[in-house]
């Protein structure tokens, strides 16, 4: 089945059967001729649309049952029905992502990480292609459902009004099995003061694998830096009566550095959610568990969902620029820092400058394994975040603070009886 | 034993500082084992784990003064390895 070539941009037609689209009052002749010569709206800059799917049905390529899920060991889609297996193409080579970043200019956006419509419902409703039964799925929360008559499994895979669909997914390599294992070894290490109710409720198989909404960003830009820097040119000591001092005399230098670089694939989330890290919030585990080896992301397909959750981007690329400029310039700093080793008493960075030359962003689901527990007395959501592709873990487990504090006093007062011992000793 | 420890802070030999001793470790130890736990300081190296390819760094240093006599042994507000505290923003 084919679709007619429409521009991503545009909302999708109505999904209600029968129902057409209401596009205002009537023009007069003159602005329907102008309408008509006006240039088409612009498309996004890389259209990552996966046309095949474009029914909303994933089919298996040999037999054409929708019974289509992930197989975690090989990352490839298996039919369940005739366990063929097979895979998207790579988007690195399909949508040349790799490549030309010295050449970028402006904002390069893909098609999945176009804005997201803020008055769209999260909610749309799908036409079964297999029986023409009408589906409801939250796009909130997930990009696919079961048509509940003949068992079809519906997918999101054309662009929706909302913006929901990315551009690309990596799909999960890590198996249920081993990320409660990583877990387990995660939490096993912090038993001790481990607030007691989380010790009592830890359960890992709980542990629920979800496709978080990143965007993914390769850029060109030229940072530079000023401040001062000091050099020391003498170290002496003075006695003063039975104490001596320490001085030192140095050289103030005016600094100044500059450094063009690019990144490939620098990853910031997408969920407004997840990207806050200030300190009422543990996001900064989940974030800690990047990078993803997103070489090996693959060009957008629903089916490669199914059994897992996933949230909702909610950022926009215009929302993410200043984060994008933030990183930059601490990539900066961190290149040109080598370079510093003559001022052995510091430099102090006083100003800096971010020039991007270009930027090129593609919306991505990056999959991890996330056991997640409430702790209710501090009102905190607490994670321990399995990286689904590198096995990388990171995690906060809520703290016993009565033990904590038992312990702390107890090496406090070790360390005071030693202290008295030794004035004691000395007097 | 702690109107020995008094008499002996207020002796010649007694070093005072010695004291802060059990404070500070108790404090250090609630700080270790709770980051230990709750893991708050950490977060993606972008800085190192993403792939970078830089120009060689270019710049310039022009010596503007001169300090002959401090205590301090490094410049104040060293923030050369502190590469995400930002100062200020030009153009």
């Amino acid at each position: 089945m084919t679709q007619d070539a429409t521009p991503p941009r545009e909302p999708s037609s109505s999904r209600e059967p029968g129902s057409s689209p209401f596009d205002g009052p009537p023009l007069s002749l003159d602005e329907e001729l102008a309408a008509a010569r006006a240039e088409p709206e612009p498309g996004p800059d890389i259209d990552t649309i996966n046309e095949s799917l474009a029914d909303g049905l994933n089919r298996c390529p040999k037999c054409g049952s929708t019974d289509v899920r992930l197989r975690g060991s090989t990352g490839n889609l298996v039919c369940l029905f005739c366990r063929h297996e097979w895979h998207e193409a790579r988007v690195e080579e399909e949508f040349g992502l790799g490549v030309g970043i010295d050449d970028l200019q402006g904002t390069v956006v893909a098609g999945g990480a176009d804005e997201i419509a803020a008055d769209a419902e999260d909610v749309v409703t799908l036409t079964c292609g297999g029986c023409g039964a009408d589906v409801v799925v939250d796009t909130a929360h997930a990009l696919n459902a079961r048509c509940h008559w003949c068992r079809h499994t519906l997918n999101i895979n054309e662009r929706t009004p909302n913006g929901a669909v990315p551009d690309a997914v990596l799909p999960f390599k890590l198996t249920h099995g081993e990320a409660v294992e990583r877990i387990r070894e995660f939490a096993s290490k912090r038993r001790l003061f481990a607030h007691p109710r989380f010790k009592k409720e830890f359960v890992p198989e709980n542990v629920l694998g979800v496709y978080l909404p990143y965007l993914v960003i390769d850029a060109r830009a030229e940072a530079s830096y000023a401040g001062r820097g000091e050099v020391q040119t003498r170290r002496w000591t003075e006695k003063h009566g039975d104490t001596s001092t320490t001085y030192y005399a140095a050289d103030v230098y005016r600094v100044d550095r500059e450094v063009a670089f690019t990144v490939d694939d620098l990853t910031i989330e997408g969920a407004a959610d997840r990207a806050r890290f200030d300190s009422s919030t543990t996001n900064n585990i989940v974030n800690t568990v990047l990078p993803f080896d997103t070489k090996n992301a693959v060009k957008w397909n629903s089916s490669y969902l199914v059994g897992f959750t996933s949230e909702k981007r909610d950022l926009d690329v215009d929302d993410l620029h200043p984060v994008l400029e933030d990183q930059l310039l601490s990539i900066g700093r961190a290149q040109v820092h080598d370079s510093l080793e003559m001022f052995d008493r510091g430099v102090r960075w006083e100003q800096e400058r971010i020039d991007v030359g270009g930027s090129r962003w593609v919306s991505m689901y990056l999959p991890v394994w996330l056991y997640s527990y409430y702790q209710e007395n501090t009102k905190m959501l607490h994670y321990i975040a399995v990286n689904a592709r590198t096995g990388e873990t990171m995690g906060s487990v809520p703290v016993s603070q009565p033990r904590l504090i038992a312990a702390a006093l107890t090496v406090g007062t070790f360390l005071e009886g030693i202290a008295g011992a030794i004035l004691v000793g000395t007097a | 034993m702690i109107s020995e420890v008094v008499m002996a802070t207020s002796g010649d030999n007694a070093p005072l500082w010695i004291l802060a001793a059990g404070p500070a470790g108790a404090v250090a130890t609630y700080w270790a084992l709770y980051r230990y736990y709750r893991n708050t300081d950490k977060s993606h190296a972008y800085e190192r784990d993403t792939l970078i390819q830089a120009q060689p760094v270019q710049g310039s240093e022009e010596k503007v003064d001169h300090i002959s006599k401090t205590r301090d042994s490094d410049i104040d507000g060293d923030n050369s390895s502190k590469h995400r505290v930002r100062v200020e923003r030009l153009g």
